[in-house]
């Protein structure tokens, strides 16, 4: 803590001290605001041109910078200056305000995040349960928001959106159950550190899988983006948002990515964990970029699923594989197959 | 029995719960409604949190806010507009028993209060007790109440079972 400044000749001292101090640091250069903003509109470049690759184009390329990698400032502000069109009848303080709370509940989880051993902004001793907690409030604003807009195409996507999202949190938190059990704990700092002898993904490899399908149930990615699912709803949920309301949201959904990659990376992959060559923050962000391409890849590649098939798969089949992985795992324990390893 | 002066973060929750769950009976648009009820839920979560106990906490938000207020907004959505608006008949008993309930909670709190309140522990070992050993603490020291409430959870899912039956 810095003490509060007495007389105008502290001033300076004092916002040196607050400036240099470890919780100004960690919020706002990284992991806080900055380095946020930059994975987020990296991650917005990288898509499309991973996208285009896939299809042989070639993508951004006249924004500037090598492949056209500042698109993402000219997307930005081309969104800015666009009109916002709110539609008729439409609840106007719900369709202004959601947007902005679901980029908040967005960054919100990254307080959790450890991207190295020190750089974590809260390390809460119930990390992984807040930002499940935090998760699941996601369906509900993206329904408030499709109702908000008054009109058929959002208010179908937002309601498949809540199905969707409601259905795929269970074999989340299930699957995610048995690393917990592997890591005794709930804390993302001490889950990563049980894992620096082997990572999770060996001894729960099917809670892996069945943790990355959810997550990209979760985010709405192909094969399961039917809430946005174009040739039937035009946009999905966020259909009559224009402008900086639209550059919003997407900016909510690329965070929702980097933290889903980020959660797979700290529960499966081991974190921070890796040859020390390179400083700890940099693998972790390498492993999440490696998770967020695996993500986005079956963009390019997929069809879409059926409604009917994907609640199927979700609670007759993700769920007990979740389920049998959980009691997998306590046979793994309770046999001390993995005493080898510290576990 | 002494009371305690409250302090400001437990007159700001106690605001903020009270002001939703009056809201989520207020409101106009069933949808405001089921956004305070949300918000009066955050509240009691913020009580978790300040009797230090954030994994309480979480699984408060989890748990009502992302599952219950998801119901709640399904039924809102799913239910026709016309058909909710046209059943004005408020005054077949409901309101009877509503008072019916209300008294009875009053009754039982206040009961709970006066029998248990001066013997409440001063330092509850609650504050410092790892999650790690939170459900082995539960089960060994508070079986019974367990017990009780595993019962009551069974008889909402049979009741809730019942409720949903078609008869075909």
């Amino acid at each position: 803590m810095v003490n509060l400044p007495s007389t105008p000749a502290d001033i300076l001292p004092f916002i040196i001290a607050v400036v240099t101090s470890h919780t100004f640091i960690t919020l706002v250069f990284f992991p806080g605001f900055i380095h946020l903003v930059i994975v987020v509109m990296f991650l917005t470049w990288y898509e499309r041109k991973l996208l285009a690759r896939i299809q042989l184009r070639i993508g951004p390329l006249y924004a500037g910078g090598p492949g056209g990698i500042l698109q993402p400032i000219a997307d930005g502000v081309k969104l800015i200056f666009k009109e916002v069109m709110i539609p008729y009848k439409a609840d106007k303080p719900l369709f202004l305000g959601v947007p902005l709370a679901l980029v908040f509940l967005g960054a919100l989880p990254f307080a959790v995040i450890p991207f190295g051993q020190h750089w974590v902004i809260a390390n809460l001793d119930v990390g992984l349960v807040f930002i499940f907690a935090v998760t699941s409030l996601f369906p509900s604003m993206i329904l408030i928001f499709a109702w908000a807009s008054n009109s058929k195409y959002p208010f179908l996507g937002g309601l498949r959106s809540l199905f969707q999202q409601v259905a795929y949190e269970i074999p989340m938190w299930i699957s995610a159950l048995s690393v917990v059990m592997l890591a005794g704990s709930l804390n993302l700092v001490q889950i990563v550190n049980a894992q620096q002898k082997i990572w999770f993904i060996v001894p729960a490899f099917l809670s892996f899988i069945v943790f990355f399908i959810a997550t990209m149930a979760e985010l709405e990615r192909l094969p399961f983006d039917l809430p946005e699912a174009e040739p039937e709803l035009v946009a999905g949920w966020f259909t009559e948002s224009s402008g900086a309301i639209y550059m919003v949201i997407f900016l909510a959904l690329y965070m929702k990515l980097y933290l889903m990659s980020s959660l797979v990376t700290i529960l499966f992959l081991g974190g921070w964990w890796g040859p020390a060559f390179l400083p700890q923050p940099v693998w972790f962000i390498l492993k999440a970029l490696v998770v967020a391409t695996f993500i986005i890849i079956p963009r390019g590649v997929y069809p879409r699923l059926r409604v009917d098939l994907l609640i199927k798969i979700g609670w007759t089949r993700l769920l007990i594989i979740a389920l049998a992985n959980v009691f997998i795992t306590v046979v793994l324990l309770s046999t001390g197959v993995l005493a080898a390893w510290g576990l | 029995m002494d009371l305690i002066p409250p302090d400001a973060t437990f007159v700001v929750l106690t605001t903020i719960t009270l002001l939703g769950a009056i809201m989520a009976l207020q409101a106009k648009e069933l949808i405001y409604g089921a956004i305070s009820l949300a918000v009066s839920f955050i509240g009691i979560a913020g009580f978790f949190v300040s009797l230090d106990a954030p994994y309480l906490a979480m699984l408060q938000i989890a748990v009502y806010v992302g599952a219950v207020v998801v119901l709640i907004l399904f039924t809102i959505m799913l239910v026709r507009r016309e058909e909710a608006d046209k059943d004005e008949s408020g005054e077949t008993g409901e309101s009877a028993a509503g008072l019916w309930i209300a008294g009875l909670l009053a009754v039982s709190i206040a009961g709970v209060a006066a029998l248990a309140g001066p013997n409440l522990p001063t330092n509850p070992p609650t504050a410092d007790l790892p999650i790690t050993q939170l459900g082995s603490v539960l089960a060994r020291s508070y079986p019974v109440p367990l017990i009780i409430l595993a019962l009551l959870l069974s008889g909402a899912l049979l009741g809730a079972l019942v409720l949903a039956k078609v008869d075909r």
